[in-house]
């Protein structure tokens, strides 16, 4: 695992999030999975190509995601993860990966670009990264719980 | 009618210079914001075809302000104009979505080139959203029967809005480039385990030897893919990530953010599922 790729991801969180209407981003925890893990609910895949490559996932459960969703969108009701609510959990994840490059060329590497963001839903999903370790960072979000799953190999 | 475009700069000698250059060629100028504070209210109720944008502006600066657009309309066409001009700026501003970059001291008729650009359809793009999906379907055809020696024929799938629910295994490639894009490749276990007997030449001995073979196969089909379309026009300059492999439960797969255009394989083993997709990059750099 490389260390280097966990500030970066992190500067990002906490410069974007309150720019979306968040108050309060609290990392929890950082631990390290192998390349596979299971997950229950939204996971929105990034994929990020140039000096490091690899991907980068944002998981939450589906009721997590309906209350993020609904946050972004200044408190409107999100009952259902509809096509509004998910195209806001993944301009979320947009604007923080893009964010995450721009960390990371203020340590020397860059020039990373990223792909559109695709998302998974799934209860008992499992997920298999390219990378032979995946660090797992664990967030509150104004009480929200979000998994980012940072798969990047230099 | 004119295209209308709206100035945001903290200066207002550069709002006057930028604002007289275009009225000169006659473009219509509707509206003018100094900071963020004003930005997202005088872009909804002047309607903007462009908006131009300085990038060192106190407070929140161009970067943040075009994010700050792109939020509320993510259609919005943004082009900076700034004296920074260096490899990160751009780079950001790709990320960001910003559709061009015009360096200041601005220059007139360099700005106005950028707006038509801006404007105008991408032939690029166009030809990526035409040729794309074949491209791949060549790709996925070529080493299928290459490498699993089996027939492969194509079935049209409707390009509906519904999300897609993943047979078992989704490789999904994210795809960079002029347009960056996404591919997406999903099979049945069943016929995962079937092509990669055949490849192998004899049953697969665990679930990981399978899984590997997709992300091979999708890998090799994605990067050929790429390579094609760069042969055709080298402006594309398509680089593809490395897979991610979905699989346990049944899961949707949705991408809110660009078109999948779908096709179906079907082989001997069984059917698999390719979509392909682009978004529109950004154009001009001058």
């Amino acid at each position: 695992m490389d260390v280097n790729f966990i500030n970066p991801i992190l500067a990002a969180f906490t410069e974007i999030l309150p720019q979306i209407g968040f108050q309060k981003t609290e990392k929890k925890g950082i631990s390290l999975v192998g390349s596979s893990f299971d997950y229950d609910g939204v996971l929105v895949n990034l994929a990020v190509v140039g000096a490091i490559k690899g991907v980068i996932l944002i998981g939450m459960d589906l009721d997590s995601a309906k209350r993020f969703a609904s946050k972004m969108m200044m408190g409107m009701e999100v009952a259902e993860f509809d096509d509004l609510a998910q195209s806001a959990v993944s301009e979320m994840g947009n604007m923080v990966c893009a964010n995450a490059c721009t960390q990371f060329s203020k340590v020397g590497i860059e020039g990373l670009d990223i792909s559109p963001p695709t998302i998974m839903i799934s209860q008992g999903g499992k997920a298999t990264l390219p990378v032979p370790q995946t660090i797992v960072i664990n967030f509150a979000v104004d009480d929200i719980d979000i998994k980012v799953y940072i798969g990047l190999i230099s | 009618m004119g295209i209308k475009v709206m100035v945001v700069d903290d200066s207002p000698f550069s709002r006057m210079m930028i604002g007289e250059a275009l009225a000169e060629s006659g473009y219509e100028i509707v509206g003018e914001a100094d900071s963020l504070h004003t930005l997202v209210e005088t872009y909804n109720n002047c309607k903007p075809d462009v908006v131009t944008m300085d990038i060192a502006m106190p407070g929140a600066d161009g970067f943040e302000c075009s994010r700050e657009l792109r939020r509320n309309d993510p259609k919005a066409k943004i082009i900076l104009v700034s004296s920074m001009k260096d490899e990160e700026s751009e780079a950001e501003a790709k990320r960001i979505g910003v559709s061009g970059y015009v360096q200041k001291p601005v220059d007139g008729e360099n700005l106005i080139q950028v707006i038509k650009n801006v404007m105008s359809p991408d032939s690029l793009f166009e030809q990526l959203l035409e040729r794309g999906l074949e491209t791949f379907k060549e790709a996925l055809a070529q080493n299928v029967i290459r490498m699993a020696k089996t027939p492969v024929t194509f079935v049209s799938v409707e390009n509906g809005d519904a999300p897609y629910i993943s047979q078992g295994i989704t490789t999904v490639i994210g795809i960079i480039g002029q347009s960056t894009g996404s591919m997406i490749m999903d099979l049945s276990a069943e016929t995962a385990e079937k092509i990669t007997e055949a490849m192998l030449r004899r049953p697969s001995k665990n679930r990981e030897e399978v899984l590997a073979m997709v992300a091979e196969l999708a890998n090799i089909i994605a990067g050929i893919a790429c390579s094609m379309l760069n042969k055709k026009d080298k402006a594309f300059a398509l680089r593809v990530s490395p897979p991610s492999l979905f699989h346990g439960n049944t899961a949707e797969i949705i991408s809110p953010s660009v078109k999948i255009q779908r096709s179906l394989a079907e082989t001997d083993f069984g059917s698999i599922f390719l979509g392909v997709g682009f978004k529109k990059g950004s154009k001009l750099w001058m």
